[in-house]
């Protein structure tokens, strides 16, 4: 096979945070080949794909398409050169259609009049021609995450791009989307795309990369045939030391009760039922995992539980007394933390520093707040003690909160969370978005917390996560408790049967 | 970029802009044939200067003192994340019942004027709580009702004094002379520095200890900034917001009481001249931080008390180019994207070879 990518020594340095993001950086890619390029946040990833679609220039270094060399200096650059790439934010307009989506910048026109009949046409035959089936005519704030990725990868097509970029494809996806876009992948490929995807979700790219190249730190550890390597040894390159990919845990020693959800409905302001009847109880000492396909009520659930949202009926009680109509402020006090899914928008103040990230929810208290008056020198020390304990990298008091990893962001967040000594502890995708060894330590600090008699609330999308924290699952359907697993019963087939609506 | 680095960038960015501000100033000024250097020394020390019967420093102050009340209050509305541009009606509100009380009430004074400053905060307070609850509550743009609210202020102030409040039959309309028991004394006859600025001091000084210092502070920035994180780590921010914005109002309408009892004694039409608007300059250019509000103020009123002092009356420009100043200042702030970079890489390097 013959090289279609070449990258020889690619060095990007970033001046204003003091990060050498590419060092060095030599590989090649193969035309017609799925390349995997893994590795943690931050070590490089996406700069090298920045300077390949031409949204970066590299300091030194060169990259060779076809064997010759090309300076790349803007994404119209790259595109002309046959690169396109899928970010992992969507670029697409909400309210406009499919078509017009994809033909946006490329518009077909007859002396200046938009060729709309045409236009679809040329969609429709693009979606047969990749097996990428789409209603042309939909409009695009109306469909499926899935299927808005299907039209970003259209987009690239219809430019005629030979070589595609995907940033963390399947961050955004659920459980059921990933597969059929992994054969997705696999079809572009056999029609002759070279397709490049970042990812660091090891088990995705071990069923569909063909070659696997992993960077650490800015520098390539190596590049491997699917066939000579294995998750463990992935890890292993990616983390630079062994990593326990399996949760080591001892058996849950349940105590009393201390959550407890009792019929707990909740409406939007449609009406529409998001929470129908929702029952269940946390013991001391246990980790309830909340499983389910995304948007069937798990948020709302944790919004009534942490009391973000009164329900529409219901009570919540910890430790037996009820908790339904106080202040999210009274129930941190009584021993409530919360994870939430988003760290960026709810979990963090983006543009403050870490002591005062860590302060929140502690900041009427003693010893941090006496008379209204604050003690930042106690924040200081909790602050420095947390960055010690928890290894935050790169981290100290007055350094933004944004300057951090997101791996050292949950951590500032769990940091926080679990220095109250909570009695309950809701934690919302914890992981998501977190590279290995990451989610190591966030598994490990979840277990202790059971261990230490915390009641642990896990809502997770990651069924893995479910599978291998949990010690009861509840699984939710539309807004209902469609059932509940203990024991032996927590598997994969049981779960999966509840997801979808089934009974086991 | 760490602490440090940002604090400094905070610095460079106004004072690149004042630089460049004074750039294209002078530019205009050499079109009209006096030399820049010249000008702008008699601007300063039209402005600051310490020379002659009533110091031009001493009326910079006195011109400051209403301009940092405003500015603070504009301040504690962007903290809490309102773009409330209401000031104005808070002050015309506050000078209005000071006025009315003033020229009504008949007690020792010692006990009216603290009376009437208590009196003209809360109904400034009120005032401001009229935009918050609709914004709060109902979700209605802080500026739309901002913007209706300013005409209904300058409405009943123009009603008041052409109707109930009019003193005489004369061609202005305008209100009796308050009695002179009321009147904040001023340091110096004629330059307006008076007990007014002490208290404009004493305002920035709580604001700041306020701001950094409390509890009340930390929830009112972090629901400004964040305000979805607030509400998760269980800050009422709608109460928050309420809170700051009744505290915006009371200082804006301290600001029109001082006015009233410290400077013109009376209230008439047009009594405002746009100081809550100026307050939104002063607490964007001062950074939204009680000090930086407290140096912008007196650096805008000394431009244009210089403009009018020095340029006008000894070298016959225009005072209006006092305003073009300003103005320059704020567009240049505003196009900070384009130099911010440049800086940036300034002060990054710089760092670096320390």
């Amino acid at each position: 096979m013959a090289d279609t990518i070449c990258f020889q020594d690619i060095s990007r340095y970033y001046a204003s945070t003091n990060v050498q993001a590419n060092d060095h950086v030599s590989f090649s890619i193969g035309s017609g080949e799925i390349h995997a390029i893994c590795g943690e946040n931050g070590a490089g990833k996406t700069t090298l794909m920045r300077i390949l679609f031409g949204l970066e220039r590299p300091d030194s270094g060169t990259i060779l398409l076809d064997g010759e060399a090309v300076s790349l200096t803007s994404p119209a650059d790259s595109i002309a050169h046959g690169i396109g790439m899928v970010h992992q934010h969507f670029m697409l307009v909400p309210s406009f259609s499919v078509t017009e989506n994809i033909m946006l910048g490329n518009e077909k026109a007859k002396k200046g009049f938009l060729q709309k009949k045409d236009e679809r046409a040329f969609v429709q035959k693009l979606s047969e021609t990749f097996h990428l089936p789409i209603d042309a005519g939909a409009i695009v704030e109306t469909l499926p995450v899935g299927l808005l990725q299907r039209v970003e990868i259209l987009k690239m097509l219809a430019r005629n791009v030979r070589i595609i970029i995907l940033d963390e494809p399947t961050a955004v996806l659920t459980p059921q989307e990933v597969g059929p876009f992994l054969e997705t992948l696999k079809e572009l490929a056999r029609s002759g795309h070279t397709i490049l995807f970042i990812s660091h979700k090891l088990q995705e790219v071990l069923s569909v990369a063909d070659k696997i190249t992993v960077m650490r730190q800015g520098k390539v550890i190596g590049t491997k045939l699917r066939s000579e390597t294995d998750m463990e040894d992935l890890a292993m390159m990616m983390v630079g030391r062994k990593v326990v990919l399996h949760v080591d845990k001892k058996l849950a020693c349940p105590k009393g009760n201390i959550l407890e959800a009792d019929h707990l409905s909740a409406v939007n302001v449609n009406g529409t039922k998001l929470l129908d009847d929702v029952s269940f109880r946390i013991r001391s000492g246990e980790i309830y995992g909340i499983a389910g396909v995304t948007g069937n009520g798990q948020d709302t659930l944790v919004s009534c539980i942490s009391g973000l949202v009164k329900p529409a009926s219901g009570e919540v009680r910890l430790e037996g007394a009820s908790m339904t109509k106080e202040s999210v402020r009274a129930r941190r006090h009584r021993g409530m933390a919360h994870v939430p899914e988003d760290r960026i928008a709810m979990g963090l103040n983006m543009q403050s520093s870490v002591e005062e990230n860590i302060l929140m929810g502690y900041e009427t208290q003693e010893p941090y707040c006496k008379k209204g008056f604050l003690h930042m020198g106690q924040v200081q020390s909790l602050t420095e003690e947390l960055i010690k304990s928890y290894s935050i990298a790169g981290a100290s008091c007055d350094s933004p909160v944004s300057m951090l990893s997101g791996g050292n962001m949950q951590k500032v967040v769990l940091g926080r969370e679990l220095a109250g000594n909570p009695k309950l502890l809701i934690v919302n995708q914890p992981t998501r978005g977190l590279d290995v060894g990451s989610i190591e330590f966030v598994h490990k600090m979840i277990i202790a917390e059971r261990d230490r008699g915390v009641a642990v609330l896990l809502i997770s999308v990651e069924l893995e996560e479910i599978l291998s924290l949990s010690d009861r699952v509840g699984v939710l359907f539309s807004g209902r408790l469609q059932g509940e697993l203990e024991g032996d019963a927590i598997n994969e087939k049981n779960i999966g049967l509840f997801m979808v609506g089934g009974h086991v | 970029m760490n602490k440090q680095q940002n604090r400094l960038m905070n610095v460079l960015v106004p004072v690149t802009a004042l630089v460049l501000g004074v750039f294209v100033a002078s530019l205009l000024i050499a079109m009209t044939e006096v030399s820049p250097f010249k000008a702008f020394g008699v601007l300063v020390s039209g402005a600051f200067g310490c020379s002659g019967k009533v110091w031009p420093l001493c009326i910079t102050l006195g011109q400051s003192t209403p301009l940092i009340m405003t500015g603070l209050a504009a301040m504690f509305a962007f903290r809490a994340g309102i773009f409330c541009i209401a000031q104005e009606s808070q002050y015309v509100f506050g000078a209005i019942v000071a006025a009315w009380l003033g020229v009504t009430l008949h007690w020792p004074s010692f006990l009216l004027v603290p009376f009437i400053m208590l009196c003209s905060m809360v109904v400034g307070a009120l005032a401001a709580e009229i935009p918050a609850v609709l914004k709060v509550k109902l979700g209605v743009n802080e500026i739309i009702s901002s913007i209706m609210i300013n005409n209904i202020a300058t409405l009943v102030l123009e009603y008041l004094v052409a109707f109930p409040l009019r003193a005489d039959s004369g061609q202005k309309a305008q209100s009796a002379v308050l009695p002179q028991s009321l009147w904040l004394p001023q340091f110096i006859k004629g330059s307006r520095w008076g007990v007014s600025f002490v208290i404009a001091l004493i305002c920035v000084v709580v604001a700041y200890i306020v701001l950094w210092k409390t509890s009340y502070g930390y929830e009112l920035r972090m629901a400004g900034q964040a305000p979805l994180f607030a509400r998760y780590g269980g800050i009422d921010a709608d109460q928050v917001v309420l809170n700051a914005m009744a505290v915006s109002g009371a200082l804006a309408g301290l600001a029109g009481c001082m006015e009233v009892l410290g400077n013109y004694h009376r209230i008439m039409t047009g009594f405002s001249s746009g100081l809550g608007f100026d307050g939104l300059s002063v607490a964007m250019l001062g950074l939204s931080s009680p000090i930086g509000v407290f140096i912008v103020a007196i650096l805008l009123a000394g431009i244009r008390q210089g403009a009018q002092l020095g340029l006008q009356i000894n070298l016959k420009i225009p005072r209006e180019l006092g305003g073009v100043l300003i103005a320059l200042i704020i567009l240049f702030i505003s196009l900070q994207n384009i130099y911010t970079p440049l800086l940036k890489k300034f002060v990054s390097t710089s760092s670096l070879k320390e």
